[in-house]
């Protein structure tokens, strides 16, 4: 991986390009013709890399976008006569449309049953093809025009196969301007741990969706051409086993890597050719030499690049004075409402039940804005069900949550990140396979205003935010200590620091009230100290901090006010002080004096 | 009411191959977490070691009895074998490896058993020796062939068998330990090596049985057979709740009666579209299928 990063790989593919664009001067038509058929599973390769590589979902059905494209086009301009170009719309409308249709019954799906059901898909598509009439059924369609450009038609082998690398560029400039999107990031960060990213702002059902989709469009383009190229389509190019080789393209040639991917498409399009010379061993030995390479490089031939966008350096980021952490938290200050100034979150009366266990009964308490409120308690009190409750990730049998006046009960943990409220983990979430950077970005992008396409566009305003967002991320890294580290893989960090950068990831979403589960858990004493300076420096910046803690010095150390549970019920609330004196306190943590009288008695007893 | 009763015979004989199969997928599923897309080529090539143990015994005029038992556990011990072998080289090696590296090598696994049979018997179809009489009874219209009974009761006792093993033996015992969590049954002193590769040896030779039946059935095999019914007990697996083992019987039982109704009542040609048709419904209403679990993660 590391090795790839070093590799100037813009300009290779550049140079690639510009090779494979001038192959028609030298080569013949057959070579030609092979080259047009890995172009064409180069683009299907780029759409389905969407799905697989950067969303980590799985699609075994592809070939249904890419059949619905060429279908659209063959069937538009046989039947109403429209040429090439005015099907191209259409033919990806529809495949963007049938993305949405495959993406809704599995968004609920673990990766596993994808498989199946996308196989199902693109089994139900191409036997429709096959059996209606309109479709031409098992022959298929055949007369479809070529595509015309400047008053010529495009049916010459090389003119067809430029053709070809020209959609190649348009799809992979696309994919590449995708990928350094906040979508982009979102498909990422949903692959590496879904229930993380929809707890730091991750619309994940929507992001789901458009994987798909946009994978979807790409196959449906890819579709087209083909229909083009060939004037005449049959069910029979739609197979399982197409979706079967773009799939192997994907991987083999490593996943969510674009010169992987479209490396992967030159061999497993153009090995095959290469074997003609065995004859009937050529498909045996394909299946040895992909089994071999998979064992060989199990994560592809090119693995993808970690790094997508770099942290802008210190002065850069100092440069810009909205994007200091004060700056950020006193702006968000601001919209508050006056009359709920004071309390920032209500809860009156939540309950919890699993199976016959109330984890969390009729708890009520309310945060104070500006305070460092702990909730305490033995382990299985309930402190993280409460956690969990406000923060959308279960819903509370009973009571109501309340956030300045409005309820958050029913809200998906993403929208009561938007409305204010950040979380990190007991056990540490991260996204490891990004940069340290990069999952600080994750916890900062549901705060975009521009819209998706002038940020893919790079227009001047998009690239404002973005740069006001990479100086913010860049200095809340600062702000828990991890500014040097923002360029490494964030799971490499040790373990004190991937506590904090999940601590700047849930800052980055600028919150009013930052909870935070057992921040100190496996920390040494020294970090332990640092991480009590941070949580001080974090209520001095403004924001609320909800924190649930064991380490008692820590507690009593950096508390406002503390809330002790047991048993799923609030038995104490008040000062560290009064707490530390209070006799239910003591009780719940090491026993009343009766049980010890009743021990004492038992001993006499026996 | 008699084509009613003879589609339900034909579906349930359907419904055990897929069951039969469904298994292995789900067993191996259920202990590496790996959609074993070989599996359908597994039962493939057991069809065609039981056709090819079963005409060398034909010719040697053994009597048939003899003859179709010794082909079946001929050809559930080498199968059994080939499933181990392959779970050696081209499985375990990528076991911690990310999880589509080795689906992709599971595909390249099927690609090579389908082409290595295309090679040793070529591509047409190989006919089962007509050991078995194509004789049976009347019941109630319907014209009921004992081989259909043969294969369902067969079918009946293997997995009654299976499910004895996985919940009276050690080694079923261990297997249902590693579905759980492997690397505490590892720790517990469990040898995980050869669950795993019992896992695998059970689940060929079961669908090794189901090929030889298929072939008794239909009494033509060919290199391609693989792919569609293994991809029926796959969707049966997956509606069963992948993992489950009762689940997997179930679900082969269910794909078997749905495909004979689906086509004595609407067409062949809308099979697998009313399969997967259903097959989504189900898992849109209940993502895990019928009888799996929900899988609660802890926050």
């Amino acid at each position: 991986m590391a090795a790839a990063a070093r590799f100037p790989v813009a300009p290779l593919v550049i140079g690639a390009l510009v090779l494979a664009a001038a192959l028609p001067l030298v080569s013949s038509n057959y070579v030609i013709d092979v080259g047009l058929t890995v172009v064409t599973y180069a683009i299907l390769a780029l759409g389905l890399n969407i799905v697989v590589g950067y969303a980590g979902l799985l699609d075994l059905g592809y070939a249904a976008f890419f059949a619905i494209g060429a279908y659209t086009t063959a069937l538009l301009e046989t039947l109403l006569h429209l040429n090439f170009w005015e099907t191209i719309p259409f033919s990806m409308l529809l495949a963007g449309v049938s993305g949405v249709i495959i993406g809704f019954p599995t968004l609920r799906l673990r990766s596993d049953y994808l498989a199946i059901v996308t196989l199902g898909f693109g089994e139900i598509v191409r036997i429709i093809a096959t059996n209606l009439d309109i479709t031409g059924g098992p022959n298929g369609l055949y007369g479809i025009n070529p595509a015309r450009l400047f008053g010529h038609d495009i049916t010459s082998p090389k003119a067809v196969y430029e053709l070809g690398i020209a959609f190649l560029v348009v799809v992979l400039v696309f994919v590449i301007r995708l990928g350094r999107s906040r979508l982009g990031r979102a498909w990422t960060s949903l692959r590496e741990d879904e229930s993380a990213a929809e707890a730091v702002g991750v619309p994940t059902l929507r992001v789901k969706m458009l994987a798909y989709v946009m994978g979807a469009v790409i196959g449906g383009l890819g579709g087209s051409l083909f229909a083009a190229r060939f004037g005449a389509i049959d069910p029979t190019s739609f197979t399982y086993a197409q979706s079967v080789t773009i799939l192997i393209i994907v991987v083999l040639g490593g996943r969510g890597s674009l010169p992987g991917v479209i490396l992967g498409a030159i061999i497993v399009a153009g090995l095959p050719e290469a074997l003609r010379f065995i004859h009937l061993w050529r498909e045996f030995a394909f299946a040895i030499a992909l089994i071999l390479l998979m064992l060989v490089r199990p994560q592809g031939l090119w693995p993808a690049r970690l790094r997508h966008i770099a942290a802008p350096s210190a002065t850069a980021a100092h440069a810009v004075p909205e994007a200091e952490p004060s700056a950020l938290v006193a702006d968000e200050a601001g919209d508050v409402p006056a009359p709920h100034r004071g309390t920032l979150l209500e809860v009156r009366g939540i309950s919890r039940i699993f199976g016959g266990l109330r984890a969390v009964s009729d708890v009520s308490f309310s945060v104070r804005q500006g305070e460092i409120l702990s909730i305490i308690g033995p382990n299985g009190a309930g402190k993280t069900t409460v956690f969990n409750c406000l923060t959308g990730v279960l819903q509370p049998n009973e009571g109501s949550i309340l956030w300045g006046g409005a309820s958050l009960v029913g809200l998906a943990p993403h929208r009561v990140v938007a409305l204010g409220l950040a979380r990190t983990f007991q056990g540490i979430r991260l996204f490891d396979d990004m940069t340290v950077f990069e999952n600080a970005l994750v916890g900062m992008d549901h705060r975009y205003r521009v819209p998706l396409v002038t940020e893919m566009l790079a227009l001047s305003g998009a690239r404002r935010e973005a740069g006001r967002h990479y100086a913010a991320c860049r200095n809340w890294l600062e702000f828990v200590g991890l500014a040097d580290q923002a360029g490494m893989r964030a799971g490499d960090l040790p373990y004190g620091d991937q506590r904090r950068l999940e601590i700047a990831r849930a800052l980055a979403g600028q919150p009013r009230l930052l909870l935070l589960d057992e921040p100190a858990a496996g920390m040494n004493p020294t970090e332990k100290q640092s991480l009590m300076g941070l949580i001080r420096r974090i209520r001095d910046l403004g924001t609320t901090v909800l924190l649930i803690e064991h380490d008692m010095l820590l507690v009593m150390g950096v508390s406002d006010r503390i809330i002790v549970m047991d048993r799923g019920g609030v038995i104490a609330e008040g000062r560290p002080a009064e707490i530390q004196a209070n006799p239910r306190v003591i009780a719940a943590y090491l026993g009343t004096e009766e049980d010890d009288e009743d021990v004492g008695a038992l001993g006499a007893v026996a | 009411m008699s084509e009613f009763l003879q589609l339900l015979v034909a579906g349930l004989t359907t419904g055990s191959f897929y069951a039969l199969i469904a298994l292995g997928y789900t067993m191996v599923y259920g202990i590496v977490r790996l959609i074993n897309f070989a599996h359908g080529d597994i039962f493939m090539v057991g069809a065609f070691l039981g056709w090819t143990v079963l005409s060398a015994l034909a010719a040697m005029h053994m009597p048939w009895g003899i003859a179709l038992l010794l082909a079946v556990l001929l050809a559930m011990a080498l199968t059994g074998g080939i499933g181990v072998v392959i779970e050696r080289f081209a499985y375990q090696p990528l076991l911690s490896a990310p999880r589509l590296s080795i689906l992709i090598t599971a595909l390249g696994v099927s690609l090579a058993l389908e082409n290595g049979v295309l090679l040793i018997y070529g591509p047409g179809f190989e006919t089962y020796p007509h050991l078995v009489s194509t004789a049976g009874f009347v019941i109630g219209g319907a014209q009921i062939s004992y081989v259909q009974i043969g294969i369902i009761f067969c079918s009946l006792a293997l997995m009654a068998a299976l499910y004895l093993f996985v919940h009276r033996t050690f080694m079923g015992t261990a297997m249902r330990a590693l579905a759980v969590d492997r690397d505490a049954a590892r720790l517990m002193g469990i040898d995980v090596e050869r669950v795993i590769q019992t896992t695998f040896f059970v689940g060929s030779a079961l669908a090794a049985v189901a090929g030889v039946m298929e072939g008794l059935y239909y009494t033509e095999i060919n290199f391609f057979m693989g792919f569609i019914v293994g991809l029926r007990a796959f969707t049966a697996a997956v509606l069963g709740g992948i993992g489950n083992i009762p689940g997997a019987m179930a679900g082969g039982l269910i794909i078997g009666l749905l495909e004979a109704f689906s086509a004595g009542y609407v067409s062949s040609r809308w099979t697998d579209v009313i399969v997967f048709a259903v097959l989504i419904g189900t898992l849109v209403i209940k993502p895990t299928g019928l009888f799996g679990e929900r899988v609660v993660e802890r926050m």
